[in-house]
């Protein structure tokens, strides 16, 4: 049961990530529903399904990416484990705590991306980093961090804190 | 010894089985990736694609329903005004006729402001002394009588309409020419009163109603309204007719003001665009006597100045014996 509701929660951010996204656009700066899901998958559940949900939404993101096949994988799987083991203790209900966290896990998987994307080159790291990255993680934060706030004034089933 | 280190350590076990997998993914070469790429694409992602697929046409289509419901308020909207500036087009195009049949006696105004009163009963124009307009001036429409002017400032004027009960009009029922006077009364129901008609008199439902010129302020032959209802009053002696004005005064913008205050020939009127105004109060037969009312079309349209009248009040007008 709590596997289906997995599935279906998932198939609904692959949906709003494929439809709606790009047309809630900002300059050219979109939210990434599928890490924000990742993270907080693995926020919720620990690190084992966190490791397993992480690889299985990089890698259906890796098919249609530009990068290499396994990339996305990568950096999710890493993000969602350390995000498992740092979140394990703090508050997560609180509205500052969910921001930072969303936040700064983001930031590092986007550097992993990034990192292995530019094969070393700093200076290109730096600027998708600056330009891509950080206003996307931005983005994204502010987006999921309002839409958990609305999901729980609305239904507590929707949100995958039963367990954990 | 591995089962013991994975029972203890099954996260970071889990996390190398994940990390290797996609870094031995990262190795392949773009040939095998691509190949891998194909597969899980035809195998895991297909259901998936064919479920975003569908989301997103409904999506799309409703993403492009709002924008056209947008641009259809937009259109709207400028249709609406082009309507508006279509009908205000045409109603300066029939006030401008009725100036060019009358050039020297009449000034065309903008209606600036209407009375406080929910019953209305007067308006402001934007014209005054210094174009012109006198007190007592008579206000017009192409559709008929609008009122009287009542005070003159230099760019503007007040307007007493039809529907204040200090603008009584001399008039005449155009078919029968039976004299009378017509007057805004209070009351529950307030309407126009045609004042002053023997209970022996010819005025029937449907008869239009023009200004006959006695009472030295309005010009003969203005059309005013026709009557919708007649009765005996209560004395047995005179007759009760209600008359609804041929002006919606709801609606007035512009206004000609004829220049020449007091009686005498008053402008050619012109002939109503419709039937109006209503079917009930405007029988059949009654529409040809209202496009050429007999004053305007026995006599030619011929400004005539009038000799000097003293401006008279309203209840000089009312009362005098008309």
């Amino acid at each position: 049961m709590k596997g289906l509701r997995d599935a279906l929660v998932l198939l609904v951010v692959l949906i709003l990530q494929a439809t709606v996204v790009h047309r809630i656009e900002i300059a050219g700066v979109r939210p990434d529903l599928l890490v924000a899901f990742v993270v907080y998958f693995g926020w919720m559940r620990g690190p084992i399904p966190g490791v397993i949900g992480g690889f299985t939404v990089g890698l259906l993101q890796d098919i249609d990416a530009p990068g290499p096949l396994g990339l996305n994988a990568l950096a999710k799987t890493v993000v969602s484990f350390i995000v498992a083991k740092a979140g394990f203790r703090v508050h997560r209900s609180n509205v500052g705590v969910r921001f930072v966290l969303f936040l700064t896990a983001m930031l590092v998987h986007d550097l992993i991306y990034f990192g292995f994307y530019t094969s070393g080159d700093v200076g290109g790291l730096v600027r998708q980093f600056v330009f891509v990255a950080l206003p996307s993680a931005l983005y994204t934060t502010v987006l999921v961090v309002l839409l958990l706030a609305t999901v729980e004034a609305t239904s507590r089933t929707l949100l995958l804190t039963d367990e954990g | 010894m591995f089962r013991l280190l994975f029972a203890r350590r099954a996260d970071w076990a889990a996390l190398t089985i994940a990390c290797v997998l996609s870094v031995t993914l990262m190795l392949l070469d773009r040939g095998q990736q691509a190949r891998a790429a194909w597969f899980l694409q035809h195998t895991v992602l297909a259901p998936v694609d064919a479920v975003v697929g569908w989301v997103d046409a409904g999506v799309g289509v409703y993403w492009e329903n709002q924008k056209l419901k947008k641009r259809l308020a937009q259109v709207q909207i400028e249709a609406d005004a082009t309507r508006s500036e279509r009908l205000e087009n045409a109603r300066l195009r029939r006030l401008l006729a009725l100036s060019q049949e009358n050039p020297s006696d009449l000034t065309a105004a903008r209606v600036t402001s209407r009375s406080l009163d929910r019953l209305g009963g007067s308006l402001t124009i934007d014209e005054g002394s210094r174009e012109g307009i006198l007190p007592n001036g008579a206000v017009i429409t192409p559709e008929g009588l609008v009122g009287r002017i009542e005070r003159v400032a230099p760019h503007e004027a007040r307007v007493l309409t039809l529907l204040h009960r200090d603008c009584a009009v001399a008039v005449r029922v155009g078919r029968s020419r039976v004299d009378g006077v017509l007057q805004w009364e209070f009351g529950e129901n307030p309407v126009l009163s045609l004042l002053y008609v023997s209970s022996q008199e010819d005025v029937k439902p449907g008869d239009w109603v023009f200004t006959s010129g006695l009472g030295g302020i309005f010009p003969e032959g203005v059309r005013v309204g026709t009557v919708t209802r007649v009765g005996i009053a209560e004395n047995g002696l005179m007759k009760d007719v209600q008359v609804k004005p041929a002006v919606n005064f709801r609606s007035l913008e512009e206004v000609l003001v004829s220049l020449r205050a007091g009686a005498g020939r008053g402008p050619r009127m012109l002939p109503l665009e419709s039937s109006e105004p209503d079917s009930a109060a405007a029988p059949a037969s009654a529409p040809a006597a209202v496009a050429a009312p007999a004053p305007v079309t026995k006599r030619p349209a011929v400004v005539v100045t009038p000799p000097p009248v003293p401006a008279p009040s309203e209840s000089t007008e009312s009362g005098d014996g008309q």
